[in-house]
């Protein structure tokens, strides 16, 4: 003998009444209009953001967005950098701190660069 | 002697927190030997009831405020007979346990060391002093390496102008010999005064490196600036009338320099370091811009070099005809020359010298180069005039192993490169290179701190263009970045070793600064950096052969360069990342001959030879082999950090 299969917990428990349902699907087709109102919005903004962002920061939001930690603001890597012919003043331990974390952010350089930073390492 | 061997006198005047906290951490030091003497300097506050709670503290309690010098005076005739005194601010910090053995030890490292210094930094970590130093223009001292950041600079043992008295250790003999701080002064000034007393008396100050105190500058009496700037134009007036004529005796002969300093470029770097030591040997130097509108290089030079000693040598009035006049730069600046007699020193990168820098280089009374390979270049292309080898140096205070690292914390070996991207670096020959002889799971990195001013070149579609590997070694770069001078020995001592592959070099500073620093070199064996790298304290990188030297630059055009062996490179490359313990021991040799051999008071001191030898400068002030003392009188430095008066 086939067993037949059971209704829906709740309609079995409860069957709606006409215009209950109708309701309900009103509200449904509302949630989805609004959800696709919010889609349309984000599509737009993330376009924008493809549109108006360098690589390095839509890379930059990206990890963001992933749980990731940013990348540093100094140019490390030709795709990120932006070409030009001036200097930037920079220090060196910022610069390598930033330099290594982003290398490798699983493990980020945390040198001492404040008080009494640097302590020379042994010779050699 | 049964009592105490050194007293430490520390000067108190209220701001009882201060001097707490001083005592606090020198309770916590090793004082073996030594009693605390504090002199209670009229203290109105608290500071007399709670010294009297403190056991091991001895109190000289004065009944007013009588200066800093009487006060520190009062200390030192009530220290133990016989003991050698420290005097101390009650403003500093001492975190360092053995600070006091060290600065004794290094007061009796050799009899004729009088006053014995050490570095302090601000409480932020910035360096504040590392000794001082004075010049007669102004009679406004400096503290050496003031503000910059630390990184371990000035750590060794070195002979200096002069030391603030917030720390100073004094041998006994000295204070037998010269007597106590001079009452002339109030505050201000009655350090530089014992220090060039002491020199005169035949004792040398001395900054021991090795020691680091905290110094809360003028932590007793900050915020009444007016009243500061009184007491130090005072104290100024007395100096100047007491030792204005000695300090401007220091000076033997004077020189016209002609040349770029306020720039980012090699000529500009080495030009100050040569100021800078020939102004410490006694050569009086003023500066003027060899540039500027109508010259191959159009641009104004900035005023400011960011150094308070070269600000001043660049300030001098130009003497109306100079007796001599050296011009370092290119040779096609050399008619710019405005001496009576005429010195050319230039360099250049290829196997001669171009037609105009020689035609111009044959109407100078002698022309100086830094190397023999210049030197040959120069008489192969036609050079008719006296030629010298002249060689520039390297500041081992800042370049050494001891310098403070940033290393890769995922533990990769580093090579790291320095260059301007162009054809004189062949930067595609070691990318290649790198990038063929390692593959990207060896944890090994080459990084490359790279410039790029030419706007002919798109250096992001250069190094596309190379095509490298992402399987292949990794390469990290540090595009157009401007560290500050000072800094680059850490950039050094966070790799493991250093390339310079180049067709051509006129000295190659980045590698002489790299080899101080102890890390292990692989250069390529052709150019001016010959003078100094050698099979024993880098690795030599082979040459195929000599081709035409092809560039933009048109000084090149008609001469030769090195065509480094792209194989060898990668062998050396792939040695130095195996052979670790031979290259670091190559790398500490490199150190040792840089020390020892190319400092720029060696530089320096070749130039006041040739100035001897030329006429122009008595025979003993070329001949003097210590850094500042060659000289009848040594400049002290300034009233800096008097503050418990």
């Amino acid at each position: 003998m086939k067993v037949a299969p059971s209704e829906p917990e709740e309609e079995a428990a409860a069957p709606l009444a006409s215009s209950d349902a109708d309701l309900r699907i009103a509200r449904l087709e509302g949630q989805v209009a609004a959800l696709e109102a919010a889609l349309e919005r984000r599509s737009h903004e993330l376009r924008e953001l493809q549109r108006l962002l360098c690589r390095r920061d839509l890379a930059q939001w990206a990890r963001l967005q992933a749980g990731l930690p940013p990348l540093p603001r100094i140019p490390y890597e030709p795709g990120y950098w932006h070409e030009t012919l001036e200097l930037t003043v920079a220090e060196v331990p910022e610069t390598l701190e930033a330099l290594w974390t982003s290398i490798h952010p699983e493990r980020p350089a945390t040198f001492a660069l404040g008080a009494a930073a640097a302590r020379p390492r042994t010779p050699g | 002697m049964s009592g105490p061997r050194i007293t430490l006198v520390v000067l108190a005047w209220n701001q009882w927190r201060l001097t707490e906290r001083c005592l606090q951490t020198l309770a916590a030091t090793d004082l073996e030997g030594a009693e605390v003497l504090v002199v209670d300097n009229g203290s109105t506050d608290e500071t007399p009831d709670r010294l009297a709670r403190i056991p091991w503290v001895r109190t000289l309690r004065l009944p007013q405020n009588a200066g800093f010098v009487r006060g520190n005076n009062a200390g030192i005739a009530a220290a133990a007979p016989g003991s050698d005194v420290v005097l101390l601010n009650n403003d500093l910090e001492l975190t360092q346990r053995d600070w006091l053995h060290r600065l004794a030890a290094c007061a009796r490292s050799a009899p004729d060391v009088g006053v014995v210094g050490c570095r302090m930094v601000l409480p932020d970590g910035r360096l504040l002093h590392a000794g001082t130093y004075i010049m007669p223009d102004t009679l406004w001292g400096q503290q050496v390496g003031s503000l910059e950041r630390d990184i371990g600079q000035h750590a060794g043992i070195e002979e200096v102008e002069g030391i603030v008295f917030a720390c100073a250790y004094i041998k006994r003999e000295v204070l037998d010999a010269i007597g106590p701080l001079a009452l002339d002064f109030e505050s201000y000034f009655e350090d530089t005064d014992f220090c060039l007393r002491a020199r005169r008396a035949g004792w040398k100050t001395v900054l021991c490196g090795e020691v680091t105190l905290i110094h809360d500058e003028h932590g007793s009496t900050r915020g009444d600036d007016r009243a500061l700037m009184e007491l130090f134009q005072g104290s100024r007036e007395i100096f100047r009338r007491k030792w204005q004529g000695e300090l401007d005796a220091r000076y033997r002969c004077q020189l016209l320099w002609q040349s770029i300093m306020n720039f980012p470029t090699g000529y500009a770097m080495s030009c100050r370091e040569l100021l800078r030591a020939l102004d410490e040997l006694g050569v009086r130097t003023v500066y003027r811009y060899v540039y500027g509108p109508k010259t191959v290089f159009p641009p104004v030079e900035p005023e400011s070099s960011g150094d308070y000693r070269l600000n001043v040598i660049r300030g001098r009035p130009e003497p109306r005809s100079p007796e001599v006049a050296v011009v370092y730069g290119q040779g096609d600046v050399f008619a710019r020359n405005r001496g009576r007699r005429k010195v050319g020193f230039t360099m250049l990168e290829v196997d001669g010298f171009p037609r105009e820098w020689v035609r111009q280089a044959n109407r100078m009374d002698e022309v100086w180069v830094p190397s023999e390979f210049n030197r040959r270049g120069f008489l192969d292309s036609g050079l008719e005039r006296p030629i010298h080898v002249v060689p520039l140096g390297v500041d081992v205070r800042y370049f050494n192993p001891g310098i403070a690292a940033y290393p890769n914390p995922a533990g990769e070996f580093v090579f790291l490169a320095l260059f301007e991207w162009g054809e004189r670096k062949e930067p595609s020959l070691l990318l290649r290179a790198f990038n063929d002889e390692f593959a990207a799971h060896e944890p090994v990195r080459l990084l490359c701190k790279v410039i790029n001013r030419d706007p002919g070149v798109r250096l992001k579609e250069e190094i596309r263009r190379l095509r490298l590997r992402a399987a292949g070694g990794r390469i990290s770069y540090l595009f157009n970045l401007e560290f500050p001078h000072y800094q680059l020995g850490a950039l050094y001592r966070s790799a493991d070793a250093f390339v310079a592959v180049s067709r051509g070099e006129g000295w190659n500073m980045p590698l002489m600064e790299a080899m101080a620093c102890g890390l292990p070199t692989i250069a390529t064996d052709w150019g001016a950096h010959q003078e100094f790298v050698h099979a024993g304290n880098a690795y030599p990188l082979r040459v195929r052969k000599l081709v035409p030297a092809r560039a933009k630059c048109p000084y090149y055009d008609g001469f030769r360069w090195a065509d480094p062996d792209p194989e060898h490179l990668r062998f050396l490359l792939r040695h130095v990342y195996e052979h670790r313990d031979e290259a670091r021991a190559r790398g500490l040799a490199a150190a040792r001959e840089m020390a020892s051999r190319w400092t720029w008071t060696a530089a320096a001191q070749r130039i006041a030879g040739r100035l001897e030898a030329m006429g122009v400068l008595p025979a003993s002030a070329a001949r003097g082999a210590d850094r500042a003392g060659s000289l009848a009188a040594v400049p002290g430095r300034a009233g800096g950090a008097s503050t418990a008066a």
